[in-house]
């Protein structure tokens, strides 16, 4: 099938998402990813702790637990669709990071993205793909977050590349 | 729509997403990063092309009171979080769809971004749990609150009902600034094709 044999113009594939996207925003909330990766924290650390994880205040004040929450879903669509392409275009294949200052950069990498998504309530899909087309004033302040974090990261991620 | 249709919903979008965007090898890190460092616009043309759509498509059904816009209030925090966020997603080479997307590929780096994207949230669930800021929703007032650094709630809707002017015309100007940025970026890849 050619579908799996070319690449697809992202052009193309970002206005189908965005179609969709607005008939997700009719029937349930726009495309969000943090919302869903949260309550899916909430979900394993209660998995490890039990009821321990009520004794901290955030997991019944701002995330309750629950595996019905419809953003989680979301996520795990992503992966089951991502896994179908890769496997039907043999684009599959285990991969890892080479170096070791490629594993610390994705360890504080990924730590970043944890802290800052629980900061701002939003992730930089809710930002460009939900907030900013609902003319949310809280779009525009991400995107200007998101702008300076990126050049700063940028920063970091040259001076590793040009020392590595 | 029953919780179990809201989830059945989200996992048919997901799961288109997750196919286009691994057959596109879109990535809203690229689009920012490759724009600042290497001036090259691939991933960044598609995420403006996207908002201009979404930008009519939501105002315009909000305008006719139709869709779930995201109500909550606004602040500092989303400055912060999305600075940390942003250095972030540069330095684990992935943002919150690709590292799915990635995983799905059978990218180990993506599926331990993933992992520490998780022990970040619970980190952060210890802090707030300490000094209870930003606002819990149930804390959230709508309005400004300067000690609170909150500036409250506005988006399409409200600006409809402070100003008597549909949404959709804002939507519009939004779109239009929009694509003045697609165009630039289309005439400087031009440019750069021409002399090279």
């Amino acid at each position: 099938m050619e579908f799996f044999k070319k690449t697809l113009d992202p052009v193309i594939a970002l206005s189908a998402i965005a179609v969709l996207d607005i008939f997700l925003f009719l029937t349930v909330g726009a495309w969000t990813v943090g919302g869903g990766e949260t309550m899916m924290t909430g979900l394993i650390a209660k998995f490890f702790l039990g009821d321990t994880i009520d004794r901290i205040p955030f997991w019944h004040e701002v995330f309750k637990p629950d595996a019905g929450y419809w953003k989680i879903y979301i996520s795990l669509g992503m992966l089951f669709g991502a896994i179908v392409g890769a496997v039907a275009s043999k684009e599959f294949f285990w991969r890892f990071p080479k170096r070791f200052s490629e594993w610390i950069m994705i360890t504080i990498g990924g730590l970043l993205m944890g802290i800052g998504i629980r900061l701002a309530f939003v992730c930089n899909v809710s930002t460009f793909f939900g907030l900013t087309p609902e003319l949310n004033l809280g779009g525009y302040l991400a995107i200007s977050g998101i702008l300076a974090g990126a050049w700063f990261g940028s920063l970091i991620y040259k001076r590793v590349l040009e020392g590595g | 729509m029953s919780a179990l249709a809201e989830c059945l919903v989200a996992f048919v979008f997901g799961s288109v997403v997750g196919l286009l965007v691994q057959r596109s090898r879109f990535c809203n890190t690229a689009a920012l990063r490759d724009a600042m460092l290497f001036k090259t616009f691939r991933n960044t043309k598609a995420l403006l092309v996207a908002m201009m759509i979404l930008t009519i498509g939501f105002t315009g059904f909000i305008s006719i009171g139709a869709g779930n816009p995201m109500r909550f209030d606004v602040g500092i925090n989303q400055i912060l979080g999305l600075f940390l966020f942003g250095t972030g997603m540069v330095l684990a080479g992935a943002c919150t769809v690709s590292t799915w997307v990635k995983a799905g590929e059978g990218n180990f780096g993506a599926i331990w971004a993933l992992i520490f994207t998780f022990v970040g949230m619970f980190l952060f669930s210890l802090i707030w749990s300490y000094i209870y800021w930003p606002p819990a929703p149930s804390a959230m007032t709508g309005e400004l609150s300067l000690e609170r650094l909150q500036f409250g709630f506005s988006n399409a809707e409200t600006l409809q009902e402070k100003t008597g002017i549909p949404a959709i015309f804002f939507g519009i100007i939004q779109a239009v600034v929009l694509y003045g940025l697609y165009r630039a970026i289309k005439r400087r890849e031009a440019t750069s094709a021409a002399t090279s």
